[in-house]
C-alpha cells in the first residue's frame, strides 16, 4: 500500500473583510503535504478566521484557496472533503458515538457494512473500542474530544482542520492528546492545520508555526527557527520568555554577524544579527535560559554586576530578575532546578553574563 | 433576632404567593361545579347535583358542529404557524440577516398587540378579498396569531446549543437539507412540537378573532359559548366550558411532558456542546 502524505494547502493574496474592518489582510502560504503546521497568536489575529475560510463558513473577500491545486474558492463546506475538530467537540447529542462517527460515511451513502466496518476501525484507532453504543453525554472530556477525531478522520480526508481542540481539557490530559493526535496523523496521512493559543502546543506538535498578529503574519517557521531566530519583538515575546532591552545604535562589531550595540543608558554590548538603523522600534532580545549566573560567566562576551531583584521557584527552574548596575535594565534570567540546589537571595550582588550569539536584534513593535 | 424576623416576612410571602394562585384560578374553577347544577340557570352555589347538562351538550348539533370547526381551524392554523414560525426562527437566530433584532421584536408583536387590534384590521381586509366567514379567513387569522408561539418555542431550542453542531454536519459532508434533517430538526424537535400544541389550544380558545371572521357555519366553540351566554344562560355553557377547559389542560400536559423528557436526555449533551 503506498503510504498517503495529505494535501497541499495553498493560499494566495486570501482576504477578509467585513464592511470597513478587514480582518485578514493579504496572505499568501504555502503548506506542503502531510505538514503539521500550527497557526497561533492572540484572540482576533485572524487565525480563526484562515481556519473559517479555508473550511468553507467564511466567504472570502479576495484571493483563492486551492488544495492538491483544485480551487476551492466557490466549492461549499460540504463539498470539501476536509475534516474538522472543534475547540466543543461539535458532536450531536442526539445521536450515539457510533451513529456520530458513521455520520459522514451516511452523507457519502456508504453501504451499511463498509459503514461500521470503517465505524469500528476507527474506534479502535482511538481505544474507543466498545463505547460506540454510549451517547455523546456519557463520556468524559477527553472520550469525546476522540469521538471528534475519529468522526472527521473516518472518511480519511486529506486535510485535517483543528480548531484549539484541546482547549477545554486539562493540563495532562492535553499533554497525552498531543501525542495520541500526533501519532494520529501518522497513522491517517494527513495534512494538519491546527489552530491554538497555546504556544508550549504548538512547539510540540507542529513541523511549522505562523505566528499571526492583527490580521497578518508575522512569522512562519519551524518551532525552532522562531524561537532562536525571531523576526520581530512581539514573536519574541509571543514564543517563550524574552527580555527586550531598548536600542539607541548599533554599530559593526569584529567578528562576522556580530554587532557592538548601545542600549538605553549607555551601556554597550555585543549581540548579533541584522545591522538596522536604531529606532524605538529595535530591541535586544535575550532569552532568559541562556543568561548565565556567577561563577558560570567566565569568558562570555557580556558580562555585567547587577543586583537580584526578586525570586520564583517554579517546577523545574527558578525564575529570578535582575537589575544591572550600569543601566537600570530588568532582565529575566530562568536557572534548572535540581534537589539541594542554592537559591540566591534577593538583594544578593551577582554578575550576570550572556554571550553574543544569544542577544539577537529584533525589529517591531 | 433578624433571623426570626426574616422567618416571618418569608413566611408571609409565601401566604402571599398562595393568595395569588387562588385568585387566579379559583373563579376558573368555580364553573366546574356551575356544570354540574340541577338549576336551569347559571347559580352559585347549585342547589343540587345533575348530569343533564354534560348530556345536553353531548346532544346538542350545535356544539358538535363547533367543536367540529374549531378543530378544523385550529389544526391547519396550528401547522401553518409551526411551518412558518420555524422558518422564521431558523432564518433569525442562525441566519445572517440585517436587522434582526427589530425583526424578531416584529414576529413576537401579534402576541402582545390587543387581539382586537389585529380583528379590526383583518376585517375590512378579508372582505375585500370575499372570504368573511369562511375557513380560510379565521385560519389565517388564527396562524398569525399563532405563529409567535411557535417562534418562541423554536428560537428558544435553537439558542440552547452551540451553531458548531450545524457547521461539523457541514464539513462532514451533509448538504444544508440534510444539515437540517439530520441534525438541526432533532435539536429543536421539542420546541416544534411545543409550538404546535400551544398554537392549538390557542386557536382553540380565541374569541375575538371568531367574532369578527367567522359565520355561523364556521363559528367555533367560544364564538359558539359567547352567542349562547348572550340568549340563554343555561349550564349547558358551564358544562362546555369545562369540557374545552380538561381538553385544554390535558394538551398542556402533553406539552408540559414532552419538554422534560427531551430535557432529561438532552440538557446534558446541549451543555457540553455549549462549553
Amino acid at each position: 500500500m503506498i503510504k498517503r502524505t495529505g494535501a497541499v494547502v495553498e493560499f494566495s493574496e486570501v482576504t477578509k473583510r467585513y464592511g470597513a474592518l478587514t480582518v485578514l489582510k493579504p496572505t499568501t502560504l504555502t503548506i506542503s503535504a502531510g505538514e503539521f503546521f500550527a497557526i497561533i497568536g492572540p484572540s482576533g489575529s485572524g487565525k480563526s478566521t484562515l481556519l473559517g475560510i479555508t473550511a468553507g463558513f467564511v466567504e472570502l473577500s479576495g484571493g483563492e484557496i486551492r488544495v492538491d491545486g483544485t480551487d476551492l474558492s466557490s466549492v461549499p463546506p460540504y463539498h470539501r472533503n476536509l475534516g474538522m475538530v472543534f475547540q466543543n467537540y461539535a458532536l450531536f447529542p442526539h445521536m450515539t458515538v457510533a451513529e456520530n462517527i458513521a455520520f459522514p460515511l451516511r452523507m457519502r451513502r456508504l453501504g451499511k457494512a463498509e459503514i461500521q466496518s470503517r465505524v469500528e476501525r476507527v474506534l479502535d484507532m482511538v481505544r474507543l473500542h466498545g463505547l460506540g453504543g454510549r451517547r455523546p453525554a456519557e463520556l468524559s472530556g477527553g472520550q469525546q474530544q476522540r469521538v471528534a477525531l475519529a468522526r472527521a478522520a473516518v472518511y480519511d480526508p486529506l486535510l485535517l482542520l483543528m480548531d484549539e481542540p484541546l482547549g477545554a481539557l486539562d493540563k495532562n490530559l492535553r499533554e497525552e492528546m498531543q501525542e495520541e493526535i500526533k501519532s494520529f496523523q501518522h497513522q491517517l496521512g494527513c495534512t494538519v492545520i491546527y489552530v491554538t493559543h497555546d504556544q508550549h502546543e504548538a512547539a510540540f506538535m507542529a513541523d511549522r508555526i505562523a505566528i499571526m498578529r492583527q490580521g497578518q503574519l508575522e512569522q512562519i517557521g519551524t518551532p525552532r527557527d522562531l524561537y532562536e531566530r525571531p523576526s520581530t519583538a512581539f514573536v519574541a515575546s509571543f514564543l517563550g520568555e524574552a527580555t527586550l532591552l531598548p536600542v539607541t545604535a548599533i554599530a559593526a562589531g569584529n567578528g562576522q554577524g556580530d554587532l557592538q550595540v548601545r542600549l538605553d543608558g549607555g551601556v554597550m554590548v555585543r549581540a548579533s544579527g541584522q545591522k538596522a538603523a536604531a529606532s524605538s522600534d529595535v530591541h535586544l532580545c535575550v532569552r532568559p535560559e541562556t543568561i548565565r549566573i556567577a561563577p558560570l560567566v567566565e569568558g562570555l562576551d557580556n558580562i555585567f554586576a547587577a543586583t537580584l531583584e526578586d525570586r520564583v521557584y517554579t517546577t523545574g527552574s527558578v525564575r529570578y530578575r535582575v537589575r544591572l548596575h550600569a543601566a537600570p535594565h530588568l532582565l529575566t534570567v530562568r536557572v534548572p532546578t535540581y534537589p539541594g540546589i542554592v537559591l540566591l537571595e534577593p538583594g544578593q550582588q551577582v554578575m550576570v553574563g550572556w554571550n553574543a550569539s544569544d542577544a539577537l536584534l529584533v525589529t517591531g513593535s | 433576632m433578624t433571623g426570626s424576623l426574616w422567618r416571618v416576612v418569608g413566611t408571609g410571602f409565601s401566604a402571599f404567593a398562595v393568595l395569588v394562585l387562588i385568585f387566579l384560578v379559583l373563579p376558573t374553577l368555580v364553573i366546574v361545579p356551575l356544570s354540574f347544577s340541577s338549576a336551569t340557570f347559571l347559580s352559585f352555589p347549585p342547589p343540587g347535583w345533575s348530569l343533564q347538562w354534560y348530556e345536553g351538550f353531548a346532544n346538542s348539533l350545535d356544539y358538535r358542529i363547533a367543536i367540529l370547526n374549531s378543530i378544523k381551524i385550529g389544526i391547519p392554523a396550528a401547522l401553518l404557524a409551526t411551518i412558518f414560525g420555524t422558518l422564521a426562527a431558523l432564518a433569525l437566530v442562525r441566519g445572517n440577516v440585517a436587522g434582526r433584532r427589530a425583526l424578531s421584536a416584529l414576529m413576537i408583536a401579534p402576541l402582545i398587540l390587543p387581539q382586537i387590534v389585529l380583528a379590526i384590521g383583518l376585517f375590512p381586509i378579508m372582505v375585500k378579498l370575499g372570504i368573511v366567514g369562511s375557513y380560510p379567513a379565521i385560519l389565517l387569522g388564527h396562524a398569525v396569531l399563532c405563529l409567535p408561539l411557535v417562534f418562541i418555542t423554536v428560537a428558544a431550542s435553537l439558542k440552547s446549543y452551540a451553531p458548531s453542531i450545524e457547521l461539523a454536519a457541514m464539513t462532514l459532508g451533509a448538504n444544508p437539507w440534510n444539515t437540517f434533517r439530520f441534525v438541526t430538526f432533532p435539536m429543536i424537535r421539542v420546541g416544534v412540537v411545543v409550538g404546535f400544541i400551544f398554537s392549538f389550544t390557542f386557536s382553540f380558545d380565541e374569541l375575538i378573532l371568531a367574532i369578527f371572521l367567522t359565520s355561523p357555519a364556521t363559528r367555533t366553540v367560544p364564538r359558539l359559548l359567547w352567542e349562547h351566554l348572550n340568549y340563554q344562560m343555561t349550564p349547558v355553557i358551564a358544562a362546555a366550558t369545562v369540557v374545552l377547559l380538561v381538553l385544554t389542560l390535558s394538551l398542556l400536559v402533553v406539552a408540559a411532558l414532552v419538554n422534560r423528557s427531551s430535557a432529561s436526555g438532552r440538557v446534558r449533551g446541549a451543555n457540553e456542546g455549549a462549553t
